[in-house]
């Protein structure tokens, strides 16, 4: 096959470039979302719908009715019930290393978690913050609840 | 009579952890698909409390944790809706290539088709693309044909319904081998696309 160097550049500006500002870059995807989902981002409440992105300092909010499922970029995926409030702190993640820091805040509610690559690449670097404790994630399967 | 002064509800609560009010709850489950065993540490900002098995529990009062017993129906019941939200677990797919070619080996074709049944699963997605080669001929030959090889698959999966706006593509060329071999060797598991999908 003849290669078609010319092509690289073509297709990698094409292909790889970023879809959102490299600034505040995508941390995860709303995959699920029923009843009542809001994000408060830059002090506004936005209504969430599956497929929609979150960033960092996002804070995830359902209603009485409400429950969301989101799967972050290093493969962690969080699910909330009803009535819960989480506040998206921190989130670095680098899929060429694996490395990467995730501080996530459950101000109330029901979480339930499945942790993904960041407790591999960096061990010690996934907290989940409660009102009066810090919850450190060697992995993989939990659930948090905060009255 | 007069009432309780809270005051001394207070007293009580501290004598008697068990008399406060809980304000949170922390189970390790079983791993979700016989992943390894995990383990979560509750940290109260004194004391640590290492949870490293299927439903054992620890809980929050006066703001000190402590061992926590609760049935695992009590759990499933309190947790039904977050459990019922969780997504579908990301997964990933390798798909061999015929050497120096575009073209998937026939042992690989099930493989995609597990890849496209997977993606479908999801109501929202994010696919990425890598592609590679082995060490047979230059940098720059391989840096190209490892890129059409994620580029054919990517192709592929858009001809079969998947949104092209969730698809990345990247290429590794005859970097990041899967084998590791001396330069200009053929070597079939290192011709290779690996998919991931969230």
């Amino acid at each position: 096959m003849q290669p078609l160097r010319w092509l690289i550049p073509f297709l990698a500006i094409g292909l790889l470039a970023a879809p959102a500002a490299a600034q505040n870059p995508e941390i995860a995807l709303v995959e699920k979302a029923s009843g009542k989902v809001t994000v408060l981002r830059d002090g506004h409440p936005l209504r969430l719908r599956a497929g929609d992105p979150l960033y960092q300092k996002d804070v995830v909010e359902t209603g009485p009715d409400g429950s969301v499922g989101i799967t972050f970029n290093d493969n962690t995926v969080f699910s909330t019930g009803p009535n819960s409030q989480l506040a998206l702190d921190q989130f670095q993640f680098d899929p060429g290393t694996a490395h990467g820091a995730m501080l996530a805040e459950l101000r109330k509610g029901t979480l339930s978690v499945v942790s993904g690559e960041i407790p591999h690449g960096s061990p010690g670097a996934m907290k989940i913050k409660t009102p009066n404790a810090v919850l450190g994630v060697r992995g993989t399967t939990f659930a948090v609840r905060v009255y | 009579m007069a009432a309780i002064r809270p005051q001394f509800l207070a007293l009580l609560c501290a004598l008697f952890l068990t008399g406060c009010p809980r304000q949170a709850l922390f189970v390790v489950l079983p791993n979700a698909e016989g992943s390894g065993v995990g383990a979560i540490t509750v940290d109260d900002g004194k004391k640590a409390v290492t949870l490293d098995h299927p439903y054992k529990s620890a809980e929050l009062r006066d703001d000190r944790s402590a061992p926590a017993d609760v049935s695992k129906s009590d759990i499933f019941s309190m947790f039904r809706r977050a459990f019922e939200a969780r997504p579908v677990l990301p997964h990933r797919f390798r798909l061999a290539f015929k050497l120096d070619s575009t073209r998937l080996t026939a042992a690989s074709a099930p493989v995609y088709r597990a890849l496209l049944a997977d993606i479908k699963q999801h109501a929202a997605y994010r696919v990425d693309v890598v592609g590679y080669a082995d060490t047979l001929g230059s940098s720059d030959y391989n840096a190209n044909l490892s890129l059409l090889r994620a580029v054919a698959i990517r192709n592929a999966l858009v001809r079969d319904g998947v949104d092209p706006r969730a698809v990345r593509v990247t290429f590794r060329g005859k970097r990041d081998l899967l084998v590791a071999t001396p330069d200009q060797s053929p070597e079939p598991r290192n011709r290779r696309v690996d998919v991931s999908v969230r």
